[in-house]
Order: structure tokens, then sequence, then C-alpha cells
């Protein structure tokens, strides 16, 4: 499998973790639900563990496919912290629409 | 090479900004057919750059890349929040396959089984909590929030640049280089390694004979590299996050047990306000 999968390149896969990374930019700016922002986000993530496991491949070096760990260890920590805190406020307002929230800018 | 993938780029700003979900009339439809053709033209362009030329088994790559790419667009562009986290298994199922082909079969099901098992059920069950009132058939009446898009235009525009840029720094100018074959001389000299801290005694008296010989051909999976890596070389880190994960589910324990005052007729909302389970 290995010999055969050697003519693709580390720029294809480098292509696809970077369009998954920019579609989740795209959805974390333009959807206006709290829970589908925080899913781009999550799919941001994903991005960068393709593009880190092909870097990873390309150098042959296993630090990379380690580090994936670690995004996932963060993810599962804001999945948690985020949901808990998007529940709360939508105790508070009832509403998921992150523009109900806008007084709270800076 | 600079122009093509800016307009690659721009070809997918506009086919991504008519899938957004927007008021009146939908041109989905179109932008369907412009992102795939953008997608497939550019990949027809790139094919003749492969070293070695195209191989049966590159198949995979395109068809796990383009079901990535298909459900991230679906994911953002889905009215309902429910069906944008079922398209975003989709998306992780590809991207675990694209992994795979990567040659590191750890990863990819840690993933499956840590996002797609844990984590996207947890999001799911936060949308279901959170679901409003409505037949939930009717895409009509979902919020308004879900219907129409904030500044799309800016939105897609701010990504769409940030994606030609990067495409721009890391495709190279020159001959591609191919990915190198995995070394498996390497293993045996691992093995040795490991096997050389503890002494020669130690392993007879365990009953291991010739282990210098089965060190010789040893194979290591990839499990075991990744294993070795983070035991090895990161323990400190490996603390880290099981701190970080212990912290933020506490903080998660604490944020949910909170009883908040609520803005609107709360007399007939407090027999509800029992605290949610979060993740």
């Amino acid at each position: 499998m290995d010999e055969a999968l050697a003519p693709l390149t580390i720029s294809h896969f480098l292509f696809t973790g970077a369009t998954l990374f920019a579609l989740g930019v795209v959805g974390f700016l333009a959807r206006r639900n709290l829970i589908v922002m925080f899913l781009c986000t999550e799919m941001m993530f994903q991005g960068v563990v393709v593009t880190l496991v092909a870097f990873s491949r390309f150098h042959l070096n296993v630090t990379g496919q380690t580090f994936v760990i670690f995004v996932l260890t963060i993810a599962a920590a804001e999945a948690a912290l985020a949901l808990g805190l998007v529940v709360l406020l939508f105790r508070r307002k009832h509403t998921l629409d992150a523009e109900a929230w806008a007084e709270m800018q800076g | 090479m600079a122009q093509s993938l800016y307009i690659v780029s721009a070809l997918g700003a506009v086919a991504v900004l008519l899938m957004m979900p927007r008021r009146g009339p939908s041109a989905s439809a179109y932008g369907v057919v412009l992102g795939a053709a953008t997608l497939a033209g550019f990949w027809l362009y790139l094919a003749p750059q492969i070293p070695g030329g195209p191989s049966p088994l590159m198949a995979y790559y395109y068809i796990f890349s383009a079901l990535a790419i298909g459900s991230a667009v679906r994911v953002i562009t889905h009215t309902r929040p429910v069906y944008a986290a079922l398209w975003f298994v989709m998306t992780l199922l590809a991207s675990s396959g694209l992994v795979l082909l990567l040659g590191a079969e750890f990863m990819a099901f840690a993933i499956i089984i840590i996002y797609g098992g844990a984590i996207l059920v947890t999001y799911v069950f936060v949308i279901m909590l959170a679901a409003q009132a409505g037949d939930p058939t009717d895409a009509e009446h979902s919020p308004i929030y879900d219907r129409q898009a904030r500044e799309p235009a800016a939105a897609v525009a701010a990504g769409f640049l940030l994606l030609a840029v990067l495409l721009d720094i890391m495709f190279p100018t020159t001959p591609w280089e191919p990915n190198p074959a995995v070394e498996d001389p390497s293993d045996g000299a691992l093995v040795r390694e490991l096997l050389n801290d503890r002494p020669a005694a130690h392993l007879a008296a365990e009953g291991v004979p010739g282990a210098a010989e089965t060190a010789a051909e040893a194979r290591v999976t990839n499990a075991e590299r990744v294993g070795l890596d983070l035991f090895q070389s990161h323990p400190l880190g490996l603390e880290l996050a099981g701190l970080i994960l212990l912290v933020s589910l506490i903080g998660a324990v604490v944020i949910a047990r909170q009883r908040v005052a609520q803005e609107e007729d709360e007399a007939n909302q407090s027999e509800r306000a029992a605290p949610p389970g979060a993740g």
C-alpha cells in the first residue's frame, strides 16, 4: 500500500487540510447559531489534524501524530466547556442567536 | 501556478456564497455545480504534475477528499443544526480515511472514536436540549438565525483569501517531492534501543531467549510508535493534557450547575430548570 500511494504528494493532503480549515473559518464567521459556530471550530481542528498527519508522514516523524492526541484533548475540553456555556446562555435568553449577545462587545 | 490558485479560490468562494442560507430564492444548485466543477478542474489541472503518473489507488484520496470537502460545505450551509452535526460526522469519517491513507491507523481510529463517538454525541445532545419549538420536519419553521447567514460575502471573502494565501505558500513551484516510503530498518534499531535499556541478564531471567535476534527483525506498528513517542518524549505534555481535562471537567460541572435568572416568564420556566449534564 505504501509503495502504491507514494505518488501522492504532501501537497494533496495539505490542500484538503487547508480547505477544511478555510471552510471552518467561513462557517464560524457566517453562521449565527452558537452551536454551529462551535461545530465550525471543530472543523478547523480537523483541517489541522489532516495537515499534521501529512507532515508527519512526509518527514517520517511520528511527533506530528502525537500532537494530534493533544489536539483531540483540547477539542474535547473545548466542547465540554463551550457547550456548557451555550446551554447556560440558552437558558437565560431562550435563543441560540449569537447576535442576541451583541451587548457583550467590549 | 499562483494565478491559478487565486482563480480556484475565487471560484470556490463564489460557489460557497451561492450555497449560503439566505432569504428569498435559493441559488444553491448553481453553487453545488460550480463548486464541484472547481474542485474537479483543480485536481485535473494538478494531475500532470504528480510524479510517476497517476496510480489507481490514488482514487481513494480523491474520494475521501471530495467527501470531506463536500460534507464540510454542507455543515456550514445547512439550516438545521442537527443535520449540520450529522454532516460533520461524515467529514470526520472521510478525513480519518485520509489519515488512514497516510499510514496513521491509530490516529484514524482515535478520531472516529473520540470525535464521532464522544464529542459529536455531546453536540447532538446539546442541540436537542436547546431545540426550538416548531415542526422539526418543516425547514420554514427553523429560527431566522439558522435560515439567514450573517454577512456571508465578507465571511466567504475572508475565508477563501486565507485559503488562497495558504495554498500559495504551501504549493511549491519546484517539481513535487513524492512521499518517502516508510522505512522498515529503523524498526529493528528502535526495538534494540529499547531492549538495551534493560540488562541482558534481566531479559534472560524473564525467559526471553535470543532477544537480540528477535529485535533485528521486529516490526513496530503505528500505535506502538505513537505510544513510544508520547511516553518517551512528551511525558510533561501528557500530564498537562490530563490536567486540562480535569479542569474542564470541573469547569463544565460548575457551569452546568448554575441556576440562571431568566429574563422572561420566570415563573413559567422555573420547574424545568433542572441542570442538564454537560459533556
